[in-house]
């Protein structure tokens, strides 16, 4: 019985946990429409605008990546 | 020119539709299971191999034969690179004009963002990048992370004996488990963490290196606390934020790489084991993508990290 609960309260755990994730994808959608927009307006800078991208959507997806790491750490470590 | 293309595609297609028939056989005799998912990598040996005193003893783990491997595949191409640099012609061909195209586009990248400091920093940019992409892609190979050494679990499955030295296990209830021979290295944390202190620490020797110990000033900043008390002191705090920035850039490289190509791996065994026919092939086509964003995101946050520490902080340029 006990280690039902514990089983229930890791799995319930490890879907809260990836509630972060929201925020992660509001920020890459945000960083994409800005360099989306950046380019639309200024073609000739799609190499550095991409690059730069590139670097904003893997600072927001980091975020995204902790809440995933403490997900696997309580499915598969605790 | 025109037939023998056609010729070609032709065979191709009958290929293809007998690999997915072959699929689809394999797939209903021997349906695909769940492996075991484990953060930690596996120990491939109960003795270790060495015991140091206060930390610890080390155990031959399935990623460090993912590092072997790895290593093996880079000290490859250099050498092939080597030869085909030998012999005596301007024009390097094949392997060596392909490395020679690479290593300039990331040259390009490097110059176009540090400057003048691109000879200083550029090694440990294209080394990170060259290692952590091949390390990224063994993911993709067949076998590395399903070939193993068969082991005695409590939740296991069962065991079909094949030849005397080939045995697979199967669906059912048992008490059989595979660990596997290679992991993927990035899917193991301490190479992830091996590589973000080494980008860290060699972003403070070069800012050393390049500024002196005014580098420094940039973590205690008591430049204007004596000219401007109020002002001053908020700077001083925000210096000591930076102090903490240096720190979490660690967590932040280390769990990057760890958590994608982790996620990666975890997602083509689950996607394996619930459609074992034709999903997966676009979930490996996904995670290339992933392993080539991720080696070139861990290398271009070192550039970007190691040109703003060859550049003093911006506080000084208005001042001066």
């Amino acid at each position: 019985m006990t280690g039902d609960i514990v089983l229930a309260a890791k799995f319930i755990g490890a879907g809260l946990s990836m509630i972060g994730a929201l925020g992660a994808g509001v920020g890459i959608g945000l960083s994409v429409h800005g360099a989306l927009g950046g380019m639309a307006r200024n073609p000739d800078s799609y190499g550095t605008l991409l690059t730069n991208m590139i670097l904003g959507i893997a600072f927001s997806e980091a975020i995204a990546i902790y809440c995933l790491v403490i997900a696997f750490l309580m499915l598969f470590v605790l | 020119m025109e037939t023998t293309r056609k010729w070609r595609f032709g065979v191709n297609r009958w290929v293809v539709l007998l690999l997915i028939v072959l699929q689809v056989v394999f797939a209903s005799l021997y349906p695909p299971i769940r492996p075991h998912i484990q953060v930690a990598p596996e120990q491939l040996s109960d003795t270790p191999l060495f015991t140091l005193p206060v930390i610890g003893s080390f155990y031959m783990t399935n990623t460090l034969w993912g590092m072997v491997f790895v290593d093996v595949i880079v000290l490859a191409i250099v050498l092939l690179v080597a030869f085909g640099l030998r012999r005596n012609s301007l024009i390097p061909r094949g392997l060596a004009a392909a490395m020679e195209m690479a290593v300039e586009m990331l040259y390009n990248l490097a110059e176009s963002t540090a400057g003048k400091a691109v000879k200083k920093i550029f090694p440990w940019f294209a080394t990170i990048v060259i290692v952590v992409l091949i390390a990224n892609f063994t993911e993709l190979i067949p076998m590395v992370d399903s070939v193993g050494k068969l082991e005695p679990a409590e939740h296991g499955y069962t065991l079909q004996q094949f030849f005397p030295w080939l045995a697979a296990i199967v669906q059912g209830q048992g008490n059989y488990a595979v660990t596997p021979y290679v992991r993927t290295l990035s899917t193991d944390l301490n190479f992830t963490f091996a590589l973000a202190l080494i980008a860290v620490v060699m972003t403070q020797i070069i800012g050393v290196r390049s500024q002196g110990l005014a580098y420094f000033s940039k973590f205690f900043n008591t430049r204007t606390m004596f000219t401007t008390p109020i002002f001053g002191a908020i700077d001083f705090l925000v210096s000591l934020l930076e102090l903490i920035s240096e720190f979490s850039k660690i967590l932040s490289f280390g769990f990057r790489l760890f958590g994608n190509i982790f996620a990666g791996s975890v997602l083509l065994f689950l996607v394996g084991s619930l459609v074992p026919v034709f999903a997966q092939s676009m979930i490996l086509f996904f995670e290339f993508v992933i392993g080539l964003i991720q080696a070139f995101v861990f290398g271009m946050l070192t550039l970007v990290f190691m040109s703003q520490a060859t550049v003093g902080h911006i506080s000084e340029e208005h001042h001066e």
